[in-house]
């Protein structure tokens, strides 16, 4: 027993240790963290390579080239990048954002880099031709975008609903489907996507038209702010500006992304282009799983164990800390501690830390609940004759009580284990790149949602298999 | 009263509103049994409990050798190491074999080392007749080895005092007579014991005293040959009619 806790403990620092090895190492060059979206194509989108590429990313590399700094571009979706960077989680945001007055009260943006205005786009064989046209009908638009803001301006006016998705790619199906009759972007990206094959028409004029920057916290990265504005005025000056948007707006873009079509698509073909970014998702999910199931279990027992000690005040802490951590959902308590806690302190938590931080608290709260329940369905006259032996509380609860409540709570440790690498991935939406993000990030570019999200589906599948397995042969250790 | 081991006064007991223990004076004296009657509900396993304080008094005090147990700053770890006590369901460790229940306080207290420990539990094991159970787990003995193996596990501690709690209620008549000899045998070699229970035979044997409890206080008590044959109380001749015709 002894020695078993101990281990406990090993890994309880080994873990740690994980979390120290994770915080961001300090370079020579000043590296900027980047926030962008998942897909906005041509500004931001991944390659076949599932590297980073677009107008945005080559206007952000080649200024940081020209003024001497790093990036760190992390694909973190639109709207939580921009959260992201009112908390101070990153330093700065590019991703096709226009500049509006009411984004101006929480950031400054760097002089427009690109024009762009709104226009509508519909399925291949919609009669729709107009806004007139939309009456009654449903449009989609993605989350916190100048399209969605310009849908909701005029939705009263031309009497349709909106629905919001996080990705482009979303919207996009929504309107291929036929659940929603038209979708709002940019006329930049749309007219592209239109170009690339994205299997939809523009029926409207650019409306709204607006100007996209690149944007830092109100007050923040100054400096930042400055490097990028006379990087974009050097590019402007020497033609690589021009360059750039030829390269992605010009006849040619359209021959660029074609290649990527004629991609092997069968599964096995998807499962080898996107090899390396899978294993890596696979590879960042099990850390995260592992890591939180040590921290996950240490927590949740230390606090059911809280809850059956002879102390009215402990048993209230247990009992308050189960009632918040169980009743919180994980998404809220992600978004709560990723983006809520270091816009309040100004002080960044790295996604992998928060991530970890979050699983603990809610996975460690069922697994409290448990503990507790596991001790307390062992009949009360075990604890009775051991005290009346002599034995202190202590003594009784760990020689007795606890290794009969362990057997009765070993199902429930197993059925948590799955839980908490199933809810890894609602990480994802604090861009950690774990298997779903990786998931989300290979089906904007290819727009395989199927394909890709049964592979994804598959590959957990595969892993709760062997975690299960595992939990059975420690299972059965423990019982013998 | 030097050799007063258990004295009880005034003690009260309430579980809430309900008033269990009505100002009960009660005392032992050194290797005396007393049996205590009386019908369900009276308080007499309340009493017994407060004993060895597995349940807190309200108020009065209530000593052992001397040693306030009713006090809060009385290391009750300590007193307990020399009050035994044997329950109806017998509470033995369902984790532990046999030979491990009697072993484990003694070892984890620092009284005998391991060696020690095993020896005693195979000495106690051979006094109760079960010597052949010492790697059985409890889950594998009737009822009857079960109640004889929590009395070697309680024994297994030395104490100068034996509570039994109704031992005998909860097995099938033809084990009865296995844990009452045990019983005996202790009682016989002077053990202070105070015991619950309904076997009206073993009190009339073997009880120097017995208490006969109702609602919560000790209503007549005596020498068994006076409680039984001449009762004094109304209550107590009704509740022995009870018993005894049955
Ligand atoms: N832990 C407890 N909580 C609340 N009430 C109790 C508890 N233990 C005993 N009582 C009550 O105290 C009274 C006396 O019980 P008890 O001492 O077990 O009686 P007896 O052993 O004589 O049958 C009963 O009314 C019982 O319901
Ligand atoms: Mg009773």
């Amino acid at each position: 027993m002894k020695i078993r806790l101990k281990l406990f403990f090993a890994l309880f620092f080994a873990s740690l240790g994980l979390f120290a090895w994770q915080a961001p190492t300090v370079h020579a060059e000043t590296t900027y963290t980047i926030g962008t979206d998942v897909t906005f194509p041509p500004f931001v989108y991944a390659n076949s390579n599932n590297k980073y590429v677009g107008i945005d990313m080559e206007l952000i590399r080649s200024i940081a080239k020209e003024e001497g700094f790093k990036v760190d571009i992390k694909p973190l979706g639109f709207n939580a990048a921009v959260q992201s960077l009112s908390s101070g989680q990153i330093d700065g945001v590019i991703a096709g954002m226009t500049i509006t007055d009411e984004r101006k009260q929480t950031l400054d943006f760097s002089t427009p880099y690109y024009e762009s205005g709104i226009v509508m786009a519909v399925a291949p064989s919609s009669k729709i031709t107009s806004l007139k046209g939309l009456k009654g009908k449903t449009v989609a638009v993605k989350t916190g975008t100048q399209g969605a803001s310009y849908a909701n301006s005029i939705k009263d006016k031309y009497g349709f609903k909106v629905v919001t998705f996080d990705d482009s790619d979303n919207v996009y199906n929504d309107v291929k489907t036929g659940n929603s009759a038209a979708c709002f972007d940019d006329s930049a990206v749309l007219n592209y996507g239109v170009k690339t094959g994205l299997g939809l028409k523009v029926v409207t004029k650019p409306a709204d038209v607006g100007q996209y920057g690149f944007a830092v916290k109100k007050g923040q990265n100054q400096k930042l702010l400055k490097m990028f504005n006379a990087g974009l005025a050097k590019l402007k000056k020497n033609g690589k500006y021009d360059q750039i948007i030829k390269k992605y707006t010009g006849k040619t873009a359209t021959s660029k992304t074609s290649k990527s079509n004629s991609e092997d698509r069968t599964f096995l073909g998807l499962l080898r282009q996107n090899q390396q970014a899978i294993l890596n998702g696979i590879l960042e999910t099990l850390k995260l799983t592992i890591v939180s199931i040590i921290c996950a279990t240490i927590f949740g027992i230390l606090v059911g164990l809280l809850g059956v000690l002879p102390n009215k005040f402990a048993r209230g802490a247990s009992t308050t800390i189960i009632y918040i951590f169980r009743g919180l959902p994980l998404l809220v308590l992600a978004l709560f501690i990723y983006n809520g806690i270091p816009s309040l302190t100004g002080t960044k938590i790295p996604a992998f830390v928060a991530g970890i931080i979050t699983l603990t608290l809610n996975e460690g709260a069922y697994t409290a609940a448990f503990v507790k329940g596991g001790i307390d369905a062992v009949d009360s006259g075990q604890m009775e004759a051991a005290r009346s032996l002599g034995l202190p509380f202590g003594k009784a609860m760990r020689k007795v009580i606890l290794p009969q409540g362990i057997k009765i709570m070993i199902p429930s440790f197993i059925n948590q284990f799955i839980i908490t690498l199933k809810d890894t991935s609602i990480l994802s939406i604090i861009g950690i790149l774990e298997l779903t993000q990786t998931g989300k990030i290979i089906i904007a570019r290819n727009l395989e949602g199927f394909k890709v999200w049964a592979i994804i589906a598959v590959i957990y599948l595969l892993i709760i298999t062997l975690l299960t397995l595992l939990s059975k042969w420690v299972e059965r250790r423990i019982n013998d | 009263m030097a050799n007063l081991k258990v004295d009880i006064s005034d003690l009260n007991k309430s579980f809430g509103d309900n008033h269990v223990l009505k100002g009960i004076d009660f005392k032992v004296a050194n290797n005396e049994v007393v049996v205590l009657i009386g019908p369900s509900g009276s308080g007499k396993s309340t009493l017994l409990r407060c004993l060895n304080r597995l349940e807190a008094p309200t108020s009065g005090k209530v000593s052992i050798d001397g040693k306030d147990i009713s006090n809060t700053k009385t290391n009750i770890d300590q007193a307990r190491e020399n009050i035994g006590m044997v329950f109806q369901h017998f509470n033995l460790f369902n984790n532990l074999t046999v030979g491990q229940n009697i072993e484990l306080a003694p070892v984890e207290l620092g009284k005998l080392s391991k060696e020690d420990a095993a020896a005693q539990a195979k000495k106690l094991l051979a006094t109760v007749g079960l010597e052949d159970k010492y790697d059985a787990k409890p889950q594998s003995l009737s009822g009857g080895q079960k109640q004889r193996v929590a009395i070697a596990r309680a024994l297994a501690m030395n104490p100068d005092i034996m509570l039994f709690d109704e031992p005998t209620s909860a097995l099938d008549p033809e084990m009865v007579g296995d844990v009452l000899e045990v019983m005996k045998k202790l009682a016989k070699e002077g053990m202070t014991m105070v015991v619950v229970t309904h076997e009206m035979g073993f009190a009339k044997e073997m009880a120097d005293r017995v208490v006969f409890m109702a609602d919560g206080v000790v209503v007549e008590e005596g020498k068994p040959e006076d409680v039984f044959d001449h009762p004094q109380n109304e209550r107590t001749k009704a509740f022995l009619d009870k018993v005894i015709n049955v």
